[in-house]
């Protein structure tokens, strides 16, 4: 070659030059050490990071432990734009394959009218106030999340149980809430009031999934206690 | 660098007899290939610089302490979290991350956190607390306070092939005095030079002549940063020559600050193990146990001590040679004027401060699982690599307070028993009504060689099953906690023509006694006939309703207990017993948020009713008899008489098996003990296993055992004899709640 040539005659600098050019161009054999992990989001499937999309992003996975075999589907990831924002650049997005359920549309629960004594542990009630506030601003899974914290809080608090049980059924997962209202009358066998209530709220859940006996069993169940 | 090499080049051509031609004609070659080569160089620090940085191992958080009113903490519990998180003590709170004793108990200033549910920020709460029992959470202004949450302790992350590891930080987050000190040691001209610096090369030359040693590198940051985060740690020819021209290009590119920024999380300050801690925030963290933002002057010198040799100055290991880097760094810092004199003593004279808390990865058992579970959700390079923060129901506490109960009361067996070398331990605890995994340990040491003793092995579970039996026997309608069982000798015909006759552990009979009697003397005679009247099929089908999972064939021998289960899967069917029948799954991965917060998954609490409330009623008061009268009375050993518990033992075959499950107002246990190869033991259920959870339970903070009764069901004061309820005044009754719809025959007399 007619570099090459000329290089052999040249002594020392140009001849790093040509390693320099020749090591340049090999490609693969040299570049970042960290591998790249992400892959450009199509447009369509970038969520956004805030607003009612949260509740989109979350998904619905069963948590049952000692089952290993996979349960949900695996997720995507996919990058942000670029930047240079040091916390920016190494967000991901996870991208669900399934989204979740949308929301049903559940006509107001006939039961919220019911007025349920206050806990007589403040923090129960300071985080039931933080739920129903997240909840207000659309972000329902939030709103969960503080539930479950006031429940670890008070295990046995009835009216966690109340709020678990409403706002799944106003999820549409009317299942869900027809256990947690099961679970949630076990802790109250003298109580009127939350009877009452749970049993209205079996009730609502059954004719959810279509259970119509289940459901009248609950509405006279529910008449014993008003 | 145009300029440069030709300036070079024309030193050639003086020595060189190659005609002026020629050397234009090179000179051209080389400009176009060297203007190919920076075009190259500078694709690549585009790319890497702003592309994906780091592969962030995924972080994954303990619980957070949360404090309100009415809590009760264990001993030492509030001391032990506070240092694990890397608390300071003080004469006068000022800062987040500082504590101060009180008159009334004390006075803790938060420090700020983004949880999966929002921002926590960062408050000074003045905390009463008497004999361990929160009475107060107040502000300064005497505002009371609801709760409390605490940052969450990072007790391990998901690491990558290459075992990196780095806690992003940026430039805010550094306390004042650090960028100071960073470009007095490294780099003076940082804010500068060009990227490169003749005059930092000239300066360190001189030095280094003058010392007659290398004492001083020439290296601006901008170079140091090319160095690691684009040219590999091998000295090669090829990354002396491009990491000048890198540096220049880099700081053509971009501010200083944002060099600076990737610097500080890149550079390389330890190795803990496989593990490579890059990066300040990092090693704030591993050295300290504190944000970078809290560190101190001296702590601050001995960080940045440390990027010129962080295995020589290591700290830890060598803490003199690290104290006199620290002093040279604080006296770099005297020299230059940043501080006085004086300062300079009195920061010299402190010691290293570093961390005291125990470092992270002591809880492999747990983050085994935690793993395990992820890897259902998420691909493993999104676990290694994207900076995911997992919140797990982990409890730093409980599973310290597990792991010394393993390890203390193994060893006390070794010591009192022969033959017990290779005696092996499981644990598992769970919050009684959320069904969260609060602790695991997996092995006797609290360690982790290779098996998971709590998850990877099933083993036959004893008489740990009879509470199923008679769960099914309530669940029947036919029989109430008085009615008669015979425990006299009894053979079951099998369906291969032979004939089982189970034996009582003292190989006596106790003629027809009252079915509560069976499970608290734990008669295996008297559950046998019990379990084959109701039916073994029904047995099974209550007790995979309860979580036991696998395929149980339904053979008599089930009713003793031969059913292989791992120590987590019969703690899940206690966990139903004690949830007042409704199972929900042991779980242990609350949510997952990206690195900037954003929640990506969250795991909700669901329950599915597995049998009837009054029926698991019953059972518990049977339980909570079994643990005050039965075979697991031994637990008062360790407990204060009013603390109320329900439990079992169980205890398998010539004692190859020691089991012990139980709950409390707030927690489940379940302790396994035996033998590596499951060749018999000395030990029964009563004399190992119920040691390890005696022992934990002890140390666990004390709530009340909440019993709700329901309406359906009575207290009586029954003759055991004759079942009959007789007046309260006569002797030798036992309290005990029956079904109204079986009510037993009232009595006025006493005796009958």
């Amino acid at each position: 070659m007619n570099v090459s040539n000329e290089l052999a005659a040249v002594p020392r600098l140009p001849m790093l030059a040509v390693v320099m050019l020749i090591s340049a161009c090999a490609g693969p054999g040299y570049g970042p050490i960290v591998q790249d992990l992400s892959v450009t989001a199509r447009a369509s499937e970038r969520l956004s990071p805030s607003g009612q999309a949260s509740t989109a992003v979350v998904q619905p996975a069963s948590a049952a432990l000692p089952k290993l075999q996979p349960q949900a589907p695996a997720v995507t990831i996919t990058a942000q734009p670029q930047t240079s924002q040091i916390e920016a650049a190494n967000v991901v997005k996870v991208q669900p394959v399934q989204q979740i359920k949308p929301v049903a549309t559940i006509s107001p629960s006939p039961v919220t009218a019911v007025v349920l004594p206050a806990s007589d542990q403040r923090v129960v009630e300071q985080l039931l106030a933080e739920a129903d506030q997240l909840k207000a601003q659309g972000k329902v899974t939030q709103s969960v999340i503080q539930l479950q914290r006031a429940q670890r809080i008070a295990p046995r608090e009835p009216k966690v149980y109340a709020r678990l049980a409403a706002l799944q059924l106003s999820l549409g997962e009317a299942s869900r809430a027809e256990q947690l209202a099961l679970k949630g009358l076990t802790l109250v066998p003298q109580q009127n009031n939350y009877q009452y209530y749970f049993w209205k709220l079996i009730a609502a859940s059954r004719s959810h999934l279509g259970d119509v006996s289940g459901e009248s069993a609950a509405i006279s169940e529910a008449a014993k206690y008003k | 660098m145009t300029r440069k090499r030709a300036v070079s080049g024309r030193k050639t051509i003086t020595k060189s007899w190659i005609s002026w031609p020629w050397l234009l004609k090179l000179a051209t070659v080389l400009l176009v290939l060297g203007a190919v080569a920076m075009v190259y160089l500078d694709a690549q620090i585009r790319h890497r610089f702003e592309g994906h940085r780091w592969s962030l191992p995924a972080k994954v958080y303990a619980r957070p302490l949360e404090l309100f009113t009415g809590q009760q903490l264990a001993h030492g519990q509030l001391n032990y979290e506070l240092k694990q998180l890397g608390y300071r003590w003080v004469n006068q709170v000022k800062a987040p991350g500082q504590v101060q004793k009180t008159a009334a108990g004390i006075a803790i200033y938060s420090r700020g956190f983004r949880f999966a549910d929002g921002d926590q920020s960062s408050r000074l709460a003045q905390v009463n607390i008497i004999n361990g029992k929160v009475q107060a959470l107040r502000q300064l202004n005497d505002q009371p306070i609801a709760v409390l949450r605490l940052e969450p302790q990072l007790v391990g992350g998901i690491y990558p092939a290459h075992n990196e590891d780095r806690e992003l930080i940026q430039l805010d987050d550094l306390p004042n005095g650090f960028i100071e000190t960073l470009l007095a040691v490294e780099d003076r001209q940082y804010y500068q030079h060009y990227g490169v610096s003749p005059w930092g090369i000239a300066r360190a030359m001189w030095a280094n002549l003058q010392a007659g040693a290398i004492v001083q590198g020439g290296s601006t940051l901008t170079q140091q940063l090319v160095k690691n985060f684009y040219l590999t740690d091998r000295q090669s020819l090829w990354r002396k020559l491009v990491e000048a021209p890198m540096a220049l290009l880099l700081n053509l590119h971009y501010s200083k600050d944002e060099v600076l920024e990737v610097y500080l999380n890149e550079v390389f300050v330890g190795q803990a193990g496989k593990r490579a801690i890059h990066g300040f925030g990092l090693a704030s963290r591993f050295y300290f146990g504190q944000p970078v933002s809290e560190l101190r002057l001296h702590q601050v010198a001995l960080l940045v001590g440390l990027v010129k040799g962080a295995s020589y100055y290591n700290p830890q290991r060598h803490p003199k040679r690290a104290k006199l880097r620290r002093n040279l760094v604080l006296s770099i810092l005297a020299q230059q004027g940043f501080i006085s004199e004086s300062q300079k003593q009195q920061y010299q004279a402190l010691p290293l401060d570093l961390s005291t808390a125990q470092q992270v990865s002591r809880y492999p058992a747990y983050l085994d699982v935690v793993r395990q579970q992820l890897q259902q959700h998420y691909p493993a390079s999104a676990l290694s690599s994207h900076g995911l923060r997992i919140f797990t129901s982990l409890d730093p506490w409980i599973q310290q307070q597990s792991d010394l109960a393993m390890r203390g009361q193994v060893k006390q067996l070794q010591q009192q028993h022969e033959g017990l070398e290779s005696l092996q331990g499981a644990l598992v605890v769970s919050q009684r009504d959320s069904g969260e995994l609060l602790a695991l340990v997996g092995d006797k040491d609290g360690g982790y060689a290779g098996h998971n003793w709590a998850l990877d092995k099933t083993r036959q579970v004893g008489s740990l099953v009879k509470p199923v039996v008679h769960l099914s026997a309530l669940e029947s309608g036919r029989y109430h906690l008085m009615s008669a069982v015979d425990d006299g000798p009894i053979a079951v015909p099998q369906a291969d023509g032979s004939v089982w006759k189970p034996q009582n552990y003292d190989l006596t009979s106790h003629g027809v006694v009252p079915m509560y009697q069976a499970l608290v003397k734990s008669y295996n005679q008297a559950n046998v006939r019990l379990g084959i009247d109701v039916g073994v099929k029904r047995v099974v089908a209550q007790l995979q309703r309860l979580g036991a999972e696998g395929n149980i064939p339904a053979y008599p021998s089930v009713l003793l207990g031969a059913v292989e289960m791992s120590p987590l899967n019969v703690n899940q069917v206690y966990q139903t017993i004690a949830g007042n029948g409704f199972y929900s799954p042991l779980t242990l991965v609350r949510q997952v948020t990206e690195a900037n917060g954003v929640l990506l998954s969250h795991f909700p609490y669901a329950v599915r009713q597995a049998a009837s409330n009054e029926s698991v009623y019953l059972l518990q008061q049977e339980m909570r008899k079994v643990a005050t009268a039965g075979t697991a009375r031994g637990v008062y050993r360790y407990l204060p008489k009013q603390q109320q518990v329900a439990a079992k033992t169980g205890t398998t075959n010539d004692q190859r098996d020691s089991w012990f499950s139980g709950f409390s107002g707030q927690y489940v246990a379940t302790t396994w003990l035996g033998r590596e190869d499951a060749k018999p033991t000395p030990l029964t259920g009563a004399s190992g296993a119920l040691k390890v959870w005696g022992e934990l339970m002890k140390n666990l903070a004390y709530t009340p055992y909440q019993d709700i009764k329901p309406q359906s069901v009575d207290y009586y004061y029954l003759n055991p004899k004759t079942g009959k309820a007789m007046p309260s005044r006569c002797a030798d009754g036992v309290w005990l709640p029956i079904q109204k719809q079986l009510a037993p025959v009232t009595t006025k007399q006493c005796g009958y």
